[in-house]
This record gives C-alpha cells, structure tokens and sequence, in this order.
C-alpha cells in the first residue's frame, strides 16, 4: 500500500500548490507574452514555446491575489490538459514531490462553490499542506466568466501587465 | 470471425466509415440517377453492388444491424423480376442511404443502434411485390437465404489460411425443425463451432435474432477430421443435419482468384451445393451472380492513398516551422552582413539562403496541394438535398453544378458544407416559386439552382444563384426600420446592396414577416459568421423577379497567408495583405468626427476609421502624424489607424487556444523569426464589433478596441516600451 504521488509544487503567493507530473510539460522561465484582446484579466496572453503558440493564465491573479510580486524565481508551469498545453504563470517552482497516497486527503467540501472547485485533495508533506489540482477543472472555469463579459459588447479588460512589470 | 487486436479493429473500423460514407455517396447519386431514368437495369445492378459491399464492409467490422439490413436490401435487388416500380425502389435506396447514415453515425459515437423497422417494412414491402405475382421470386429468395457467400474480407481471410496451408472447413448444419427453443439452438452450434476451431465466417452472425433461418453456414480452420468435425457439431434434438466439406487449396484455382478480380465470382468458394440438393438445380438457373468488382464507385485504387488528415497537418506544421527557421536564418544573415561587410563568406550564405527558400517555397506549395481537395466533394451531396427540399415545398427545381473541379483547402471545405446548405435551401424554400406563379411571371415552370465555383486571385468564389423571385429591397428596408436598427432618414441614404446586407443582421432573420414574404432568411448571421470565421466573406446580390446570387468568397487555404505588420501601441499586430487596398500618411488633424465615429476624407472619398488604439491626448496632439491602412472587408472600405508599419511577412496561422484565449477579434496568431508572437486580426469580426459599440460619453469616439482602460491607464504611468519585459 505505499502507493506514492508525484507531484510537482509550485508557489502563489503564500501557498503551495501541486499538480501530477503525469500533466506537466515543463517548466519554462517567463518570457515575452503576447497580450490577446478580448480575453479576462488572468489571461496574460500567449508565448512562443518552440514553435508552438501557447496560452497562459496568471494563477496569481487566477487565485485573486493582489500584489504580485515579480522576480527571476518567477516560472511557467507548461501542463497538458485534454491535449491542450496551458501555460500557468508561477511564484516559484519546486522539486517533485513524493507523497504517499494515504496522506492525501479530499478537498474540504467548502472548496466545491466558490473559485476552488479545482482543488482535488490536500497533500501533507513534510508539515506542509499542498493542495493539489485538477488541471481540467482549472481550465475549464475559463468559459462561462468570459462570456458574460463579452456579452454587452464593450472591450474586456486585459492584463495589466505594464503594472505587473513594475 | 477471427478476432482481430483491438488496434487493429479501430483501424479497420476507421476505414470502414469512410469507405461507407463514399458507398453512401454512391448510393445516393444512384437512387438520384435511376429515378431520372427508371428503365435503367444497370443502374439497379450498381445500386445492388453498393450495399453488397456495404453489408460485407460492416460485418466485417462486425456492425450486424447495419449489415443485415443491407443484405435484406441487397435481396431484394436481387429479384431479377425488377423489385416493385423503379421510383419506389429509388424512394427506398434513399430512405436506405438515410438509415445507413444514421447507424453509422451511431455505430461512430458508440450510441445504441435504432431499430430500422420502417425501412425494414418498405424494402419487405418491396419484395413481396414481384413475390405475389411470380411464385418464382420467392423461390430464390428461398434459395439464396441457403446460400450465404462470404463476403470480400471472409473469401480474403479464407484463401489466406488455405495458403498457409491450413485445413478450411465449409460446415452447412440444419436445425431441427422441431426444436422448441431455435435460437439457443443456434447459439449451441455456434459454440460448438468455435470450438472445434477458427471461424473465419458464419451465417447467420451469432445473435442475429430475428433471422429464422434454420441453416447455419461457417467456414473455419479446424485440424480436425471430417468426421471428428461433423460429431462436434451433431447436437442431439437441436441439430438434424451436417455437412462437412474440406476445401481443397488448389494451386490452379488460387491463381484464378487473383487473374480474376471481377465479374466471375471467386469460384472456389461457391458454397457446395451438397447440404441442399434439392435446391441446387434452381440456384443454378438463378445465376446469383455475386456482385462483379464490390470495388465499384473507388476508381484506380493503386495510386491513391488514403491518410489521415492529421497527418498532413502535422506535415504542414513542420513545414511551417521550417519558414520560421527561414526568416531566422534570415534575420541572422542580415546582421552578418552588417556586421562583417567584406567577410567573403556572404555570398556563399545568400546562395544558400536562396536555394533553400527557393526548395522551401515547393515544399510548402506541395503540401499545400496535398490538403486541396475538389469541390465536387462538397458538391456531390447537393443533388439529393435538392431533390428532398424541393419535393418538402412542393416545387419543382432543377440542379445545375458547375467549377466541382476547383480546389480548396479541406478543412475549409469541411466547414463550408453547412452554410453552403443553408443558403441552398433558402434558395429553394425562398427564392423559387411555385410552378404556376413562375409560369405566371413568364418564366420555366421549372426552377434553377446553379452552383458553381471557380478562383479568383488568390481566392476561391463559391456562388449559389437562384432565377427565383429574388428579395424584396423594400421589405428588408421596412423590416430594418421596423426593428429600429435604421431611421428611416438613415435608410433613404443606403443603397440597395446596402439594405440586402441586413439579412446577415442575427436577429433580424428570424423575424416572422421577412422570411415568408421576400423570402431569404433563418440563419443567414450564422452564414456570415461561419464565413467571416473562415477569413472569407458572403455577398448578396438580388434583383427583383430575376433571382439571387449569394457569392462566397474564401481564401485557398488558412494555413499560410501573406500579411502586413504594423504596431500600434508598441504592439505587434498583422492583417492579411489581400485586405489591405492602400497604406496612407496623415495627421490627426485630418480627422473628423461624426456621431460617435471618426472619418476621414481621402481624396474625393470620406473614409471611416477605426482606432483600435487610443486618441492621443496634450496639446500637439494634432501634429501627430499615423499611417492608415485602407481595407477592405467584404466591400466596404475602412481606414485602420496604425502607429507604424512592420513589414510584410508570410505568416504560418496558427489557432489561438480556444478554450483560454479565443476571440473572435483575432483569428490567430503566428510566430515571426525572431521567437516573437504577433497576433492576425480578424478585420470583419473588428468592424462588425466597432459598429455595435456605444461610447457611455455622448459625443466620445469609438476607439481602443485592443486595450482595455485600466491597461490604458496602467501602459500612461509607466513609460513606453516596458511594456512587454518581464525578468
């Protein structure tokens, strides 16, 4: 029964966050992103990966932290979703982790409403608690919140992320 | 059958929905085909060698609903008496092809096959005629339900294993009349069949359960003697009868087999006649003709290949990588030749670079060849729309084709399909009239539909004309003002080409009156946008009493385009080079505001602008000098206001994630040599959303389309050209 999870962990803002290495592509330094009209706020733009055009969300903002804060620590987490490669803008990134499967528990129920219906389960690790995602779910919750702002027909907001440079 | 691995069969399955979409095809031409000339045999006898072909390609795959309806079709094409009038046979090929489709779509999701009773009716229907009248037709229905011949992937399968030298069996077994329970029966025998070795075919398919059949036929490799066979099978109080015969591996026939494709049927594996005696005589004189060549309607397999598209996309990418890695090189070389301007070794790398752009242009133009497919494809299915829209309205139109051997992208020729029907159908729902009321008018009692299409520049027109009634101006413009979108100030100043382009307004459409007086209508946006989706774009020309025509413009092909940069905002943005008509300097002091939107007068013109950008603001702001881009989307003309130009470049398109990114004002995106990524804008989606949009400030101008507000305010602050470094 020693069933172990490998996860790979990364940090927004305080917390630390994991998704199985089964669904990440890689991890990339944060390059020059190309901001897409039209698209909410979380959605920095998309970047050249190697030829490839790939679309990247601010988890930061995605989470709805505040201040941001922007260092060379800073990454992007490349995972694969229903063949898909998402780009997720990090604080920092961490090593694989080893987590046994008995000490991951279920997401608490209140994380089903609200904006953290991704989480799947908590991991303990090392005294840590790291919440582990769905990246599916992550994604998916990009659609209906779009819509009912591209509906009246005004200019969505983008990225501001002139201020995220500062 | 034999079970083949589960890759395998995916495999074969996969071919199996395309093959059957083109037998489909081919059922569908020739039920259209023999309800023109109803005394044509030939015809019937093609009709006949599709769904042979059809039902052995789904038993194979193991389909048995559809395989058993199509044999139950096939013999009643069989009847050589002519199965009832030629016109209800044609009825019933259609209805036919429809319920194929159907179970085919569902066999594809994997969703549960509906019962087919009311076709099933029909071709019964069908038999009975002939059946009633001439004993004679019964009888070989009688005979033939005796005689099962493998179908083209069983006689392969076989004539394999007797090659390998193993041991075929052809086992015929007779229920016993007086088995209380025939269908476990028939299960018994089955097993006992599998048993004893490998089945290579069998009739009737395992659970076939309305099949009363009291014979079981099979073909299998077994290394059992007769003998040992005929007592594996011999089941008391089920089975009455046995007859076992070993087929013989003959050099001499095999090499018949493959000099032999057509007409003759495979001799070698006739049934033996033994199981039946009594019937033999009879279903000799039937000359049961198993269908000549089941490879009718696939011409010259040898040379066509038959890939996945994917494959050829996936081809296309690295093709468009390599472009990118060209204009890499090519920037590198540049600076190299700045750099070291006497270094020898320049001319040796510029007649490098040009060999090897020169090869990558033919590369890319091969490849783009390969995804180029005929419009026939598209065209080919229009006939039986026709037939069944006009029959549904009661009128009588006639389908001329034309230009089915212009080629066009795939993918948009795929998505081309459904407006294409759209507008067919309105054309006739809509746009002919009835017999009498064309009389009336002077014209054929029978109504034309033309499609046709052909290239222009580097476009593709796909054009549906009707000589129908044509629109009715004066209802659309009433219609307009009606539902408020126009005053009717506003409207006495458009012209008619103006007004007919409210029919693409959503909306507007559906509205009740418009559609059944003047005709055109229900989903013409949806038209429009699946073309403005496609880059292209869907004009209208009517004239009163005469017709329609709906012109569809597309470009060849989505992968590549030719495209002007420019920047605005310090921001890379491109456009397709086709849609640009001039490129302009001006100030902003030539601007001009009226109502909510800026214009400007270039030459003798007053062009509208759009300002995807911010208006400048402090005081000399009205030096300040911009480029305008004149384009043109659909035919109106428009002013773009850019900072700067960038160059023009071919540029690979690639597809915005649709689930994160996608916008309908950016139709993708493409990587330039340098690793950076510039966004193609959608010119129609950018002039249909500036025209919806409403300033909240009376007086304030429609502008910075690309840019929120607070990134406007945000990109204020800091100073230009850090907007886009991150460490």
């Amino acid at each position: 029964m020693s069933r172990e999870l490998h996860i790979v962990g990364f940090q927004v803002g305080r917390e630390t966050y994991g998704v199985p290495i089964a669904s990440l592509h890689e991890i990339v330094r944060v390059t020059e992103i190309t901001t897409v009209p039209d698209s909410p706020e979380y959605i920095e733009g998309v970047i050249n990966l190697r030829g490839k055009i790939v679309s990247v969300i601010d988890l930061r903002k995605r989470f709805g932290l505040k201040e941001n804060t922007n260092n060379r620590k800073n990454r992007i987490l490349v995972v694969e979703s229903n063949g898909r490669l998402t780009g997720l803008i990090v604080d920092s990134a961490s090593d694989v982790l080893k987590i046994p499967a008995e000490d991951v528990e279920g997401a608490p129920a209140v994380f089903e409403e609200g904006g953290l219906n991704c989480v799947t389960g908590l991991g303990k690790y090392k005294g840590r608690l790291i919440m582990l995602l769905d990246m599916n779910k992550l994604l998916a919750q990009a659609g209906p919140k779009r819509d009912e702002k591209s509906l009246n027909g005004k200019p969505e907001g983008m990225s501001a992320r002139g201020a995220a440079a500062k | 059958m034999s079970g083949p691995s589960d890759d395998r069969a995916a495999e074969l399955r996969q071919l199996f929905f395309e093959s059957a979409q083109e037998l489909l095809q081919a059922l569908n031409a020739d039920a259209l085909h023999l309800e023109q000339n109803p005394s044509d045999r030939e015809i019937v006898r093609s009709i006949r060698r599709t769904v042979h072909t059809l039902k052995g390609d789904s038993a194979a795959c193991g389909y048995r609903e559809l395989s058993e309806l199509a044999h139950e079709f096939e013999d009643v094409l069989a009847l050589e008496v002519g199965p009832g009038s030629p016109t209800e046979l044609a009825e019933v090929a259609l209805a036919a092809a429809d319920v194929f489709e159907a179970m085919l779509a569902s066999y594809r999701e994997g969703t549960s096959v509906k019962p087919a009773d009311g076709l099933r009716e029909r071709i019964q229907k069908l038999a009975q005629q002939p059946e009633a009248t001439k004993s004679r037709g019964r009888k070989k229905r009688v005979a033939r339900s005796l005689h099962f011949a493998w179908s083209e992937y069983e006689q392969l399968a076989i004539r394999n294993a007797l090659q390998q030298g193993r041991t075929i069996y052809q086992v015929s077994v007779l229920i016993d009349p007086h088995c209380a329970m025939p269908v476990a029966g028939r299960q018994l025998v089955h097993n006992a069949l599998a048993a004893a070795g490998e089945i290579f075919a069998i009739r009737p398919e395992p659970g076939a359960s309305h099949n009363s059949s009291r014979t079981i036929e099979a073909a299998l490799a077994s290394e059992l003697s007769v003998q040992q066979l005929q007592g594996k099978c011999h089941i008391p109080s089920i089975v009455a009868k046995v007859t076992v015969e070993a087929l013989q591996p003959a050099r001499s026939r095999g090499a018949k087999v493959a000099a032999a494709p057509s007409p003759a049927p495979p001799p070698e594996l006739a049934m033996p006649a033994a199981a039946c005696a009594n019937e033999a005589p009879e279903s000799g004189t039937t000359s049961e003709s198993p269908p000549p060549a089941p490879t009718a309607g696939i011409p010259s397999m040898e040379n066509i290949l038959r890939v996945d598209a994917e494959r050829i996309d996936n081809v296309l990418n690295l093709v468009g990588e390599l472009i990118i890695g060209k204009s890499m090189l090519h920037q590198t070389v540049a600076e190299f030749s700045r750099r070291y301007p006497k270094e020898a070794l320049r001319n040796r790398f510029s007649d490098a670079m040009a060999f090897q752009s020169r090869v990558l242009n033919d590369l890319q133009r091969a490849v783009m060849k390969i995804r180029m497919v005929p419009v026939e494809q598209l065209f080919r299915r229009f006939p039986r729309i026709v037939r069944d829209v006009a029959r549904q309205c009661g009128k009588d139109v006639e389908l001329v084709l034309s230009g089915q051997d212009t080629d066009l992208d795939k993918s948009i020729l795929d998505c081309l399909a459904e407006p294409l029907t759209h507008v067919v159908r309105n054309a006739i729902g809509h746009g002919i009239e009835s017999a009498e009321e064309r009389v009336k008018a002077g014209k054929e009692p029978r109504g034309t539909i033309t499609l046709d299409a052909y290239h222009q520049g580097n476009q593709v027109m796909v054009e549906v004309s009707d000589d129908g009634r044509g629109i009715d101006v004066e209802k659309v413009r009433a219609k307009a003002i009606a539902s408020g979108l126009l005053t009717s100030a506003q409207c006495a100043e458009l012209s008619e080409t103006e007004i007919l382009e409210f029919i693409f307004r959503p909306g507007f459409s559906t509205a009740e009156q418009v559609t059944e007086i003047s005709g055109r209508g229900v989903g013409m946006d949806v038209v429009q946008s699946v073309l403005h989706r496609l880059k292209g774009s869907v004009t209208v020309e009517s004239r009163s009493g005469q017709g329609t025509r709906f012109r569809l413009k597309l470009p060849l092909t989505l992968a590549i385009i030719k495209a002007l940069m420019f920047t605005i905002e310090n921001r890379l943005y491109a456009i397709p080079l086709n849609a640009v008509a001039e490129i302009a300097r001006a100030t902003e002091a030539d601007v001009h505001q009226v109502d909510n939107h800026e214009v400007l007068q270039l030459r003798n013109q007053i062009l509208p602008l759009v300002r995807l950008g911010h208006a400048p603001s402090g005081p000399d702001s009205l030096h300040r000098k911009f480029f305008l881009l004149v384009t043109t989307a659909g035919d109106k003309k428009l002013g773009l206001i850019v900072d700067g130009l960038a160059g023009e470049e071919e540029l690979v398109i690639k597809a915005l994630d649709d689930q994160v990114v996608a916008t309908e004002l950016v139709s993708g995106a493409s990587i330039l040599g340098d690793g950076r990524v510039v966004l193609i804008l959608n010119l129609a989606a950018i002039v249909e959303r500036v025209s919806r949009m409403r300033p909240q400030d009376a007086g304030a101008v429609v502008s910075g389309l690309l840019f929120s507000h607070s990134e406007y305010q945000a990109r204020r602050s800091t100073p230009p050209g850090s907007t886009v470094v991150e460490p």
